[in-house]
């Protein structure tokens, strides 16, 4: 595999993470509780930084774990076979996003977190005061989601095991800076002073689009990997090429 | 005053009822207008209004829902600041 393709692989899946919610949620909910709380804009600005410094250690662990895993599974090359596991999870994955990212409601952003756990997390969430408290939010936030981010990040992984061992760096640099970058972006438009109930509505009014391109996305990165990795590495076998 | 002899039954009966609260529902209402960075002062404002429009509606009323408090606030609260109108009725269902 060459390195623009590797680094295709990286982007797409980490731009398929960035485009799950529960992180971004949970920062909008953390923001305004803080501002709510007559908390000075650098005290929330500082709630919301913690935030991102958990969410960006625990993307950064992650998929570096899930790395590692494959250079011990598999120390010379992917087999075909893993490739297919992997593909057939993203596209597995892809179809449950369609189906159900976000619950059947007319309003919000209700995601398809469990009840109680939903409750938990906005609980924790509306006390948090201490930035260590907010920065393992963050941490949860992302194993909260593990069960989508498993796709993206595991083809990331796969991919990474492909390049020698500073490209690796700059691939899970790439991931996580890419998979993060929502999260950024909202925490930016809070400190530039925009309204919450603004980013909200719009997340709500958009929220179909970016299910349907969140699965979208996982659908094209399967097929890719399902193509490029199994159904080119048979031909070239079957073919004696 | 800041209680009421008019019973608030929570989240559909799975939590125990508890009497109205004024100073629960201006505070909610309150941090929902700071939340959109309203002037503390315009806050105060608009959530002492919201507080006597709801206690105003449910003065004839003997057992009321969270979510009716919910819902006639966020009416009472929309015409003086939709923003925060919209994340109070709406900050349950972010996550």
């Amino acid at each position: 595999m060459d390195y623009p393709t590797i680094f295709g692989i990286i982007g797409l899946a980490a731009l398929i993470h960035a485009s799950f919610q529960l992180s971004i949620s949970m920062v909008t909910l953390l923001s305004g509780h803080s501002l709510g709380s007559k908390a000075k804009a650098s005290r929330a600005l500082h709630l919301a930084g913690a935030f991102f410094a958990g969410v960006v250690v625990m993307t950064m662990l992650f998929v570096s774990f899930l790395a590692y895993l494959a250079t011990q599974l598999f120390p010379h090359s992917v087999p075909a076979l893993a490739w297919s596991a992997v593909a057939g999870i993203s596209i597995g994955l892809g179809v449950a996003v369609w189906a159900f990212y976000y619950r059947r409601t007319k309003v919000g952003t209700t995601l398809w977190i469990p009840r109680p756990m939903a409750r938990f997390l906005s609980e924790r969430t509306k006390a948090t005061t201490f930035g260590a408290e907010s920065f393992s939010l963050g941490l949860v936030s992302v194993i909260a989601e593990g069960i989508f981010i498993i796709a993206p990040a595991s083809a990331a992984a796969l991919a990474l095991t492909q390049l020698p061992a500073p490209l690796q760096l700059v691939g899970i640099a790439l991931y996580t800076g890419v998979a993060s970058l929502g999260i950024l972006v909202v925490i930016m438009l809070i400190g530039g002073g925009h309204k919450l109930s603004r980013i909200q509505k719009w997340r709500e009014d958009n929220k179909r689009f970016m299910q349907f391109a969140a699965g979208s996305a996982l659908l094209v990165l399967g097929f890719y990997m399902y193509v490029n990795e199994v159904v080119a590495a048979v031909t070239t076998v079957t073919g004696g090429l | 005053m800041t209680t009421k002899a008019i019973d608030v039954v929570k989240r559909r009966g799975k939590r125990a009822t508890e009497p109205f609260d004024r100073d629960k529902l201006h505070a909610s209402v309150y941090a929902a207008c700071l939340s959109v960075r309203s002037p503390e002062g315009h806050a105060r404002q608009t959530a002492e209004h919201v507080c006597n429009v709801v206690e105003a509606w449910s003065a004839n009323k003997h057992v009321i829902t969270s979510e009716d408090i919910r819902r006639q606030a966020a009416k009472a609260l929309a015409p003086h600041h939709p923003e925060a109108a919209y994340l109070y009725q709406h900050h349950r269902v972010i996550l």
